[in-house]
């Protein structure tokens, strides 16, 4: 309770009286008022300034839990988040002005009185600074005596307030000069002592006619601490100076500096604040040491300046007439006060400020004199809310802020900056578990905890460790701690950047844009997902029934299907149709597939749309690309939107993507060629990337799978056949002509990271694909091994990439090689179709029929494309990689130089058996034992070995 | 695209296996080709089944294979999807 009525502890309410009273006593004034909405709207809500975001970091460190230390909870009311910048701000500022002191001012004569009681908060600051701040309490001091003798007239409490125009001047010309000379910094997060920041700085000019005209409303805030901050005012009754405080109230003459008072008494920011300071300062404080005190209070004020300061502008808009163009200089004024720890000088200019007359110069004494009266009342409206609650809350706040100044400017930039790295290349890290610098050092103390002692030692070496890079580092990087942040950064950055692209095509391409891009634990193209995170897949729950089917053309009979097997009614009917296990109806939807769950096809249709849905999207498809081919003939424009549509490469719908179901049909693995005529190189990109993400849902992977698919039957065949002869050389052809390293990179990560990599390698197809890819990017790499042309992130993140690859597979690289009774079986349906077509499989398909003879010799299964696979793997892997390769795939190797020498054995048997009769089979004996020497010699060569005549020697 | 007439599904199903039921105890399975408004239909690699029901009872069943054969729709009965082998 004020006075004036004003609940003091209601910023709001203050404010708005204070609005309301503004108003109406600037009335006259209107045009050349300041416009609050100008000028310093809105400015008390901020509730983070800029470059506020490092506050945390500066002292985040020390804070006990429970203190209620909210540094960066941006949601806090706004009074507290001000209270706070204000006793940072103190903390920050106080730093400085004793930096500053030193450097700038040179009347540093009477430091004698400094640090009286400049409270203990400042300590460690003086102690960085040489305990210098000394120099601009002297001016201070100065002012004090002034302002004592003015006091006279007074009562004695209101001494230090009252300053002669002298006195002000001199403190103003002073700061001037600070001002000037000192390069204020611009916020609070940033070290002040170090002041970094060129911060804009005041025309001297200016501010000589700030000085001179005593109406800036900057300063305002630093008015208050000065005035009232003395435990002194705070304990004075109230009843001790009534009527002067009524008198005051109904001053006529000045109404403004009337109301200002009491509402910048009522900030409670302003109070807290000043509450903290009064807390550490002795109550007997002398007259000269009040300066000083002020001074350090005022700092501290400096910043949070912006409610009271909005009030106290306004009020003193009449009084500004001189001061218009000022407003202008306001923010720039605001910002030097912020960062600029000398206020003390311009409180007093700001008492002025709030008298009624024009400039203090004018003001006859009486005025002063009611002036002073009002600081009183404002005093004994202070004490009022001191009550020992707030007592205890001060104390609080006190020690917050002794805590927050403990550790003030403990950091250098150079520590930040160590700091940023560490969090930057955590983003980026392989390995974050070992890279993770908080980690390490966290499990260093908790171990040294048990053990004892060597804490800080296992702590330095744990930090050397981390900041050591330079040298090696612990892990012996070879690369220096700069490059690899650079690299870091750029990966990061490419991330960054590709993230919003896949956005920009989810939106354009499909209906339902929901990119599960975003989706938390789904980040597709990451470099830098890290395992711990990747493994968190959320399934989408997609709700398959209202508004989603509304959209589709409820009439058309695919539609009917899958309303069917939604609406639950007509369940039946799709189950008959579909064999759909109803109980995998589950409509969670899980596009990253471990494959199991799509060996049955239909159920794989089924959960992208159903068979009819995809075998109409075929149509559509079939119609587009004709349209197409049309308009290409007759020279028309070719717009592939529809296309793209069509082939829902990205529907998110769907638990599998449309596009993937498409190529369980031949027609729809047919028309691919015709369809990648009409694709730009993204959207091939992009069909590429959801190919290569979906592989365990492709039905020709399941097909070509010993796993899945033991016994394959020859339509079967006919099927991977037609897929490899197609579909692969779309690929082959796309990589080699078209992409670029980094696309070729991130098919495979599409493939590695959503797929079962050991499952898919014991598909023939599957491994085809991996090994074009692996194969393509080991290409590209020997080419750029020349020309440089990769950099060195790109060559990082292909390691990564393989690794990721090798890991995938390791331990299972044998199982790529299918079972005898697999080999068998396609042998003999191979034999079978040859002498049924005579020859339906060709040589693509690795059962090579030489000749029709329907000897069973004559069918094998040919092995090449596993050696292929294992030759690129080994290509791409270092040293360690191949041994690993050979240590698991060794009998294989030996497996296969048996069989060429038995096959050598054989055709010695046959020729001495048969002479000279049979020359086609043994030519073909003959030919196969080349084979499969030459097959094993494609890998074998990779690490620089031959293997002839069952025997394995190093490659010449 | 309009696939709401009975042929538009049947259209769907084109180079897809059909199995295809005939007057005079006779089905057909096979990569439907072409087919018109008559249903007329040119399945290839079909296999023709004829049932026979024997004096004795029992039912047999020759089959046929042909690797490209034109049906004349008024024979066809049913065209459906083959079950799955």
């Amino acid at each position: 309770m004020s006075f004036f009525g004003f609940d003091t502890t209601l910023p709001s309410h203050n404010k708005a009286q204070q609005n309301a009273h503004s108003s109406v006593t600037s009335n006259d004034n209107n045009n050349e008022i300041l416009d609050f909405d100008d000028t310093y709207k809105g400015y008390g809500e901020y509730e983070e300034e800029e470059g506020d975001y490092l506050n945390a970091e500066t002292f985040g460190g020390d804070v006990e839990i429970g203190t209620d230390f909210d540094f960066g909870h941006s949601n806090q009311s706004e009074p507290i988040v001000n209270t706070n910048r204000k006793s940072y701000v103190q903390a920050a500022t106080s730093g400085f002005g004793n930096g500053s002191n030193k450097q700038t001012l040179p009347n540093t004569g009477s430091i004698a009185t400094v640090n009286l009681d400049v409270s203990v908060d400042l300590k460690p600051m003086e102690s960085l600074w040489g305990g210098s701040d000394a120099s601009f309490t002297g001016a201070t001091t100065n002012a004090a005596t002034n302002t004592t003798t003015n006091a006279a007239t007074n009562t004695t409490t209101n001494a230090p307030h009252v300053l002669s125009m002298e006195e002000i001047e001199r403190q103003q010309r002073q700061f001037q000069q600070f001002n000037n000379g000192h390069p204020p910094h611009q916020g609070p997060p940033y070290m002040p002592p170090q002041g970094f920041m060129p911060p804009p700085q005041l025309p001297p000019q200016q501010q000589n006619q700030n000085a001179g005209q005593f109406n800036q409303p900057a300063f305002v805030p630093q008015l208050y601490p000065n005035m009232y901050h003395p435990n002194q005012y705070y304990q004075q009754p109230l009843a001790q100076n009534p009527q002067s405080h009524q008198q005051q109230q109904h001053h006529l003459s000045m109404p403004p500096p009337i109301n200002v008072n009491p509402i910048s008494l009522s900030s409670p920011n302003e109070q807290q604040q000043q509450s903290v300071v009064s807390a550490s300062i002795p109550t007997n404080v002398t007259s000269s040491s009040t300066p000083t005190n002020s001074a350090t209070i005022s700092t501290s004020t400096a910043i949070p300046l912006s409610s009271p300061m909005l009030e106290t502008d306004l009020h003193k808009t009449p009084l500004s007439h001189t001061a218009s163009p000022m407003v202008s200089d306001h923010p720039e004024l605001n910002m030097s006060v912020n960062a600029i720890p000398t206020p003390p000088i311009h409180a007093p200019v700001m008492v002025s400020s709030h008298s009624p007359a024009p400039t203090h110069q004018q003001q006859p004494p009486q005025q002063q004199q009611q002036q002073q009266q009002q600081s009183q009342g404002r005093s004994s409206q202070r004490r009022e809310p001191l009550t020992p609650e707030e007592q205890k809350r001060l104390q609080i706040r006190h020690a917050k802020v002794e805590k927050i100044l403990r550790h003030a400017g403990l950091m250098t930039p150079r520590d930040k900056d160590f700091i940023t790295r560490y969090q930057l290349s955590q983003i980026v890290s392989d390995d974050p578990y070992n890279e993770d610098f908080y980690f390490q050092v966290y499990k260093i103390i908790q171990r040294g905890g048990v053990v004892g002692e060597s804490n800080k030692g296992l702590i330095a070496r744990a930090y050397l460790e981390h900041s050591g890079h330079r040298l090696g580092g612990r892990y012996k990087r070879a690369d220096i701690a700069l490059q690899r942040m650079q690299s870091q950064v750029e990966k990061a950055v490419t991330v960054a950047k590709e993230r919003p692209q896949k956005k920009n095509d989810d939106s354009l391409n499909s209906g339902n844009g929901s990119g599960r891009d975003g989706v938390l634990g789904k980040v597709s193209t990451s470099l830098n997902s890290k395992a711990p995170r990747r493994q968190l897949t959320l399934p989408l729950t997609t709700s398959r029934s209202g508004s989603n089917l509304a959209d589709e053309d409820i009439n058309s009979p695919g539609q009917l299907r899958r309303n069917s097997s939604i609406g639950g009614a007509l369940q039946e009917v799709t189950e008959s149709l579909d064999n759909v296990d109803l109980n995998a109806k589950t409509r969670a939807r899980r596009r990253s597939s471990y494959a199991l769950s799509s060996i049955d096809q239909n159920f794989v249709l089924t959960r992208s749309g159903g068979r009819k849905f995809v075998l109409s999207l075929i149509e559509s498809v079939y119609k587009e690309v004709l349209e197409l081919e049309a308009n290409l003939r007759s020279g028309k424009e070719i717009n592939n939107k529809e296309l793209w549509s069509a082939l829902h490469v990205d529907d998110e719908f769907y638990e599998v993507s449309p596009f993937i179901s498409m190529l369980s049909f031949d027609k729809g693995v047919k028309i691919m060629p015709r369809i990648f005529n009409f694709l730009d190189k993204e959207q091939k990109l992009k069909l590429l990337q959801t190919f290569f993400s979906e592989l365990s849902h492709l039905n020709i992977i399941i097909i070509s799978s010993y796993r899945t698919n033991p016994e394959p039957n020859e339509s079967q065949l006919k099927k991977i056949d037609l897929f490899q002869t197609v579909f692969l050389k779309i690929i082959v052809s796309f990589l080699s002509n078209s992409s670029n390293f980094i696309e070729i990179m991130s098919l495979l990560l599409h493939l590695i990271k959503n797929n079962n990599v050991a499952f898919i390698s014991t598909s023939k197809i599957g491994l085809n694909l991996i090994t074009v890819l692996i194969s393509r990017a080991a290409l590209i790499r020997q080419d750029s091994n020349r020309s440089s042309v990769l950099s060195t992130p790109e060559i990082s993140t292909w390691n990564e990439i393989y690794d990721k690859l090798f890991t995938a597979l390791e331990s299972k690289i044998s199982n790529i090689f299918p079972p005898k009774e697999y080999i068998d079986k396609i042998n003999q349906l191979s034999s079978q179709s040859a002498n049924d077509n005579n020859n339906t499989n060709h040589t693509n398909i690795n059962n090579k029929n030489n000749n029709s003879q329907s000897s069973p010799m004559t069918h094998y299964y040919d092995q090449a494309y596993i050696w292929q696979f294992l030759a690129s793997l080994a290509l791409s892997g270092k040293l360690n990689h191949q041994r690993i390769i050979i240590d698991e795939v060794r009998d294989e190797i030996f497996g296969t130089i048996n069989q060429a020498e038995l096959l050598k054995e054989q055709l010695q048997q046959k020729l001495a058996m048969d002479g000279n009769q049979n020359t086609a089979v043994s030519d073909e004996i003959m030919y196969r034992r080349e084979k499969l020497y030459q097959d094993l010699n494609l890998f074998l060569n990779v690490m620089g070995l031959v293997s002839r005549d069952g025997e394995i020697t190093e490659l010449k | 695209m309009a696939d709401n007439t009975p042929l538009d599904l049947l259209k769907l199903n084109l180079d897809e296996k059909i199995h295809v039921k005939l007057r005079g105890a006779r089905t057909m399975t096979g990569t439907l080709q072409a087919f018109d408004s008559h249903c007329n239909i040119v399945l290839s690699d079909a296999i023709e089944i004829i049932y026979n029901l024997t004096d004795d009872g029992t039912l047999e069943s020759n089959e046929r294979k042909s690797e490209m054969v034109f049906i004349r729709g008024d024979s066809v009965t049913l065209i459906t999807t083959p079950e799955e082998d």
